[in-house]
């Protein structure tokens, strides 16, 4: 009989690819939305992706995210490295600050301090430089951070650094190698530009040295906003924050657990992760929607067919079985399509386009379990009327 | 309406009463209707459109429940069975043919017959073999594999003969199996039907009203109003009934 509810199911065959195109819609949707919801939520710890050989990060103890943060004074960075099982531990600042155009105009910038030693947390540079360009005095990096359009400095000569004043609208090229930006009226000189993991929100980075922080922003006593721990070979990163926490009462979370951190804070405190949410519930609701109303269409339209089969004596859970199966099938399929659609989409998309899309491990899961409980119910709610059908419509002409 | 003692009773049903529907749309559908088929006849239900008579066969074959009067089917009492049990007496002791053929359309011809026999649980290979010899008893082995739609009206009503037969019911209910075909259709089909009663030990009961097949009846049982208003003995077919 299951081999008769799959030739029902496929029988008509403009039925048949209506509904597993409407049900791999549906799965694309889901699937969609949720790679592009995760994508930004993975840009949302971008900081935290970008060090990777930090095992443990220390911040003050109400920090918990890399969005919102407070420096803690340079003295700081001696007590965490002095805690056992410590490898290294290095410093790195965050600061939002203005900079200055040489028109006039002028941009928010995250500045992220790095380690004078080591450079650990500088980005890799475009144009075949090596971060060590930062070790020039004045010198940072320069990189979108997955904003568009705001790193214009002016073309023309006379509408750099003017005397008379500000040369707003003027025509603009983006900033190149030796270009310069005033900070706090300290001149810095772009002398790298990279490409790292787009930031969510986006916003335009500058990269320096932790000791052209203290340059630039001298009026800041404090300017450790983390320190970037690595752990000895003998202890476990989730032991070793343990014990950074107790002996200098700073907050210590694993690299791991810092995400974590950083993705509930996005969740609970920006709108437009909220907003990105309310779409990808909608999205998921139409889809949901329109794959049970697909369903339940298919299952009403073979009423007649079931009503035959029930008056040549099919039991009920047998008719239950039928539906279901159909409905299984149609599901798998179709969520299957959808997420393979998905996927050459989605990857393409974010190839060419710098688009947040990032398909995890679950998420095609959930697409496929989505559309299958969706239309599981569907099917369930469908079937009611074929249980309750009077097997005497049959006789009843066409 | 008295009984020969000697013939054996495939139905019987006493006073039976359905209305449909409650207040002031109440529908009187049956007011008291007496019925006997004897095991091995075929018998005509006929009268004017809207008496009772689709309503009268569906609740002798369980698929109906009446609210008041009695009912044997083949032996059983329909009001002590359970829906299982009329389920299952539907799945193993009657054919069904209907007006309107009810193919399934997703289904070739050979696969349609087979249905009454894998919905009885019969494997799938068994079951397709059997419909194939039952198909070529209604002359359509060449087109076992055609679907309905690729069947005229008079084929695809002979599909579903062979399909009322496939499982050897011991009881087959037509409803109006000529209505929906030409005249010619009509009589091939109910040669179909006749041959079936006086080959094999088959109680057929088949509603109509097209006067042009009477002459294939043993006996007609006239309906008016919901009740049985008048039996009548064929005299022409040289069988059972005397
Ligand atoms: N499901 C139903 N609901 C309400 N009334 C019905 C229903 N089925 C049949 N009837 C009514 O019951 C009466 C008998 O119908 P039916 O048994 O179909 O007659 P026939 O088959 O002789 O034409 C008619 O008046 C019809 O309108
Ligand atoms: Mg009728």
């Amino acid at each position: 009989m299951y081999q008769i509810a799959l030739k029902m199911l496929m029988g008509d065959r403009a039925k048949y690819i209506g509904l597993l195109l409407g049900i791999a819609f549906t799965a694309f949707l889901v699937t969609f939305a949720l790679s592009y919801f995760a994508g930004f939520i993975t840009r949302g710890f971008a900081l935290i992706s970008e060090n990777n050989s930090a095992d443990v990060w220390v911040m003050d103890p109400a920090v918990n995210s890399t969005e919102l943060t407070i420096n803690m004074p340079d003295s700081t960075l001696g007590r965490v490295r002095s805690v056992k099982g410590v490898d290294y531990a290095v410093p790195m600042s965050l600061n939002d600050i203005t900079a200055r155009f040489p028109n006039g105009s002028f941009q928010f910038f995250q500045m992220i301090g790095v380690d004078d030693a080591t450079l650990a947390g500088a980005p890799m540079l475009l144009d075949g430089r090596l971060p060590e360009v930062l070790h020039t005095p004045d010198s940072v990096i320069v990189d979108a951070g997955g904003s568009a359009g705001k790193l214009q400095t002016p073309l023309a000569k006379r509408d750099q650094w003017p005397f008379d004043r500000a040369h707003l609208n003027v025509p603009t090229r983006e900033l190149m190698l030796g270009d310069e930006l005033l900070v706090n009226d300290r001149r810095i000189i772009i002398s790298g530009r990279s490409k790292t993991i787009p930031r969510f929100p986006p916003r335009p980075l500058l990269y320096t040295t932790y000791s052209n922080v203290t340059h630039l922003l001298p009026s800041e006593s404090r300017r450790l906003t983390f320190v970037l721990v690595s752990a000895q070979e003998n202890i476990s990163p989730k032991q070793l924050a343990n014990r950074i926490e107790q002996q200098t009462g700073l907050r210590a979370r694993t690299a791991s657990e810092f995400k974590e951190d950083t993705v509930h804070w996005f969740l609970i405190n920006s709108e437009d992760v909220g907003d990105m949410a309310a779409m990808l519930i909608l999205a998921m609701t139409v889809g949901f929607g329109v794959t049970g109303v697909m369903l339940y269409m298919f299952t009403y339209e073979n009423l007649k067919q079931y009503a035959v089969l029930k008056a040549m004596g099919a039991s009920a859970s047998m008719l239950l079985g039928m539906i279901f199966i159909q409905a299984g099938v149609g599901a798998l399929l179709g969520a299957g399509m959808g997420i393979g659609m998905c996927a050459i989409v989605g990857e393409s998309v974010s190839m060419t386009l710098d688009y947040p899309f990032r398909m995890m491990w679950f998420t095609p899961l959930f697409g496929i379990l989505g559309v299958l409980i969706v239309s599981l119910t569907a099917a369930a709610i469908s079937a009611r009327p074929v249980l309750k059908l009077e097997p005497g419509v049959v006789f009843s002409g066409r | 309406m008295s009984l020969d003692a000697e013939k054996k009773i495939a139905v019987h049903c006493r006073n039976i009463i359905k209305t449909y529907g409650t207040g002031a749309s109440e529908v009187f559908a049956l007011r008291g209707a007496d019925l006997d088929v004897y095991e091995g006849e075929l018998l005509m239900l006929v009268g004017p459109s809207g008496c009772g008579k689709t309503t009268f066969i569906s609740i002798f074959t369980a698929l109906l429940s009446a609210d008041g009067g009695e009912c044997d089917i083949l032996g059983k009492d329909l009001n002590t069975l359970s829906s299982d049990q009329k389920v299952h007496l539907r799945a193993k002791s009657i054919g069904f043919v209907f007006q309107a053929f009810n193919l399934l359309p997703a289904l070739t011809a050979q696969e349609n017959v087979a249905v009454p026999l894998l919905i009885q649980g019969v494997g799938r290979k068994v079951a397709m073999q059997e419909a194939k010899l039952v198909l070529d008893s209604v002359g359509l082995g060449a087109r076992s594999s055609a679907l309905p739609a690729e069947l005229s009206g008079g084929m695809q009503q002979r599909v579903a003969i062979a399909r009322a037969l496939v499982h050897h019911p011991k009881l087959i209910v037509c409803d109006e199996p000529t209505s929906s075909l030409d005249h010619e259709s009509g009589h091939v089909i109910m040669k179909l039907l006749r041959d079936i009663v006086d080959n094999s030990n088959t109680t057929l009961i088949v509603v109509t009203h097209d006067d042009r097949i009477y002459e294939f009846a043993d006996r007609m049982a006239h309906m008016d109003d919901g009740k049985i208003i008048k039996i009548e003995t064929m005299k022409n077919q040289q069988g059972i009934i005397a």
